[in-house]
């Protein structure tokens, strides 16, 4: 569905991203576990166009992203939970949920947003109750449940999220976790940048290790959970 | 099942009653009251609203600041005047057409400026206004420089020559009446949520698919026409312009309006105008007064007040009442 072939990205002299491959095909949950700096962000930024590659090519179903803009992007069905959520704060929780359809609509003709609404409330019926609340007056929870609610709006081919987990309660991380499954066996396909690699893992289908802009293991999840250099370094568990 | 309201069908119905309703009001009045002077001074109410409209779907709305509805306003009644009185257009085709030249104008500027982030563009356009303000002062075989233009023909509805206060009055309020509702329309649509999106600032709302440099030149450009249509149907009224129609101090005038009425309120644009103009006319001596009153009431604004002077107070005078309630009930 997703595929990423030879990416590289530099901010100015720094390099972010080195002959990045990487493939999410449909209905999958692909882990992408790296810690702070490895190039998560980056990464996801550059599926979703708001940062430009200096080479490679990034393909949705076969076609060619590379110079496609960002907004082009949301109407082929790419969604973002980007980090720290970025929520439009002063509106409402409603509001925020109209505009992640926003994708779907054309001038003058409003989709029935109203069947995919009672869908995001359905799955976090805490949202529900604050609808009509401002975004930025919600928990650090209650948010990252609208910034994926936000995402689903756009009936999305492929979600990417960027560490959903972060800052939250472990059990709101569970919850947030437990959805993301759900999302999966709805048929969903999602690309999930986290730090958190024992939870990724655990839920996801394959997975790529990123450090330090380079993709360094990949494979089955179960299979990398196994290996010793992963729980060493993202778990702290030191041989005994 | 939890009801969900959808937000935009139930404002718009709200909007279109409410607007109904004072439309109503506006057109009796004369009705009611017979002609008169205040007549004249509702007149310049609704053409100075048009500019105080524009400039607040611009910054209410999406958050950006421009100091050129001044010189919009200037084009607007240059731009009509001109083509009226040099080239003989009927003055209803010549005001269309000053709004296609307004337009086109706005969009080259928001084109360049409005990629760059907002404060760029309170800059570039205060050079703009300084241009225009320069141009129509010194461009003398057309603009008739400093001495202005005189003559400038009024518009006629079926042969018959909008003179009287009443008339234009009565054609005036309808135009300014149905700008405001579009406006009010434009704020809770699909297109208003987005530049509310684009107003909170956040660098992913294209990647909502929102894109977001087009809204922002398009509602510069909307934004801008209102100034402009506000200047033509001045110029055909008093019949006459000078340099000091629009001038960069009429843009600084309409941004203070603004912090009176409140920066994210329609309504609040529009009684904005009539407070001033209404003291303008009738308290007396206001008007020696007025940039000392107007500016006072922006450092209230800055300093108290962040969403305009009229909000503040309500809201103020609206938490007292509520305290006062409990406090009675308590007693």
């Amino acid at each position: 569905m997703l595929e990423l072939a030879n990416i590289s990205v530099s901010y100015g002299f720094i390099s972010a991203l080195k002959d990045v491959s990487l493939n999410v095909d449909e209905g999958e949950i692909v882990a992408l576990i790296g810690s702070n700096g490895a190039g998560k962000s980056t990464l996801i930024n550059t599926c979703a166009g708001l940062v430009r590659p200096g080479g490679g090519e990034i393909r949705l179903r076969d076609r060619a992203l590379l110079k496609t803009p960002s907004y082009k992007r949301a109407e082929l069905g790419i969604a973002v939970v980007p980090e720290n959520r970025r929520l439009f704060g002063e509106m409402s929780v409603r509001d925020n949920l109209c505009l992640g359809a926003f994708s779907r609509s054309s001038m003058g003709r409003m989709p029935d947003l109203k069947q995919d609404i009672e869908m995001v409330f359905a799955l976090f019926p805490r949202l529900a109750e604050r609808q009509s609340q401002r975004a930025m007056t919600m928990s650090g929870g209650e948010q990252q449940m609208l910034a994926i609610g936000r995402a689903l709006m756009s009936r999305p081919q492929i979600i990417l999220m960027d560490e959903p987990s972060i800052g939250l309660a472990p059990k709101i991380v569970a919850r947030i976790f437990e959805v993301i499954r759900q999302l999966r066996e709805q048929g969903k396909t999602i690309l999930l940048a986290e730090q958190n690699a024992a939870a990724s893992l655990r839920i996801a289908d394959r997975a790529y290790v990123l450090e330090l802009g380079r993709i360094t293991m990949q494979g089955k999840a179960s299979e990398l959970w196994e290996q010793d250099k992963i729980r060493k370094l993202y778990l702290g568990e030191n041989k005994t | 099942m939890t009801t969900i309201a959808l937000p935009a069908r139930n404002e718009i119905r709200n909007n279109a009653a409410t607007v109904l309703a004072f439309a109503a009001g506006m057109i009796a009045l004369p009705f009611v009251f017979g002609n008169g002077y205040y007549l004249n001074t509702l007149v310049f109410v609704a053409i100075l609203a048009l500019p105080a409209l524009g400039l607040s779907l611009l910054s209410g709305l999406s958050g950006q600041l421009a100091i050129s509805h001044g010189a919009f306003f200037a084009l607007g009644a240059y731009g009509s005047s001109i083509l009226a009185v040099r080239l003989g257009i009927d003055p209803a085709i010549s005001t269309i057409l000053a709004q296609f030249i307004v337009a086109a104008i706005a969009a080259a500027i928001g084109a360049v400026v409005l990629r760059l982030r907002s404060h760029y563009l309170a800059i570039a356009t205060l050079s703009f206004a300084i241009i225009v303000e320069l141009l129509i002062e010194e461009w003398s075989s057309v603009t008739g420089g400093m001495q202005g233009m005189i003559g400038i023909p009024p518009y006629e509805i079926a042969g018959m020559s909008l003179t009287s206060d009443k008339a234009v009055y009565l054609v005036y309020w309808p135009i300014t009446i149905l700008m405001l509702w579009f406006a009010l329309n434009l704020s809770v649509s699909r297109v208003g949520r987005a530049l509310r999106a684009i107003r909170e600032g956040e660098p992913i709302v294209d990647s909502l698919g929102i894109r977001a440099a087009n809204y922002k030149i398009g509602v510069y450009v909307v934004s801008s026409v209102f100034a402009g249509l506000g200047g033509s149907l001045y110029a055909h009224f008093v019949g006459f312009v000078t340099p000091a129609t629009g001038s960069l101090m009429f843009a600084i005038d309409i941004i203070m309006v603004l912090a009176l009425g409140g920066f994210d309120r329609l309504w609040g644009a529009l009684v904005g105008v009539a407070l001033i103009t209404l003291l303008n006319e009738y308290a007396l001596g206001f008007a020696d007064y007025k940039r000392i009153f107007l500016g006072v009431a922006l450092i209230a604004v800055m300093l108290v007040f962040p969403r305009g002077l009229l909000p503040g107070i309500i809201d103020l005078v609206g938490s007292g009442l509520r305290k006062g309630g409990a406090d009675a009930r308590r007693a």
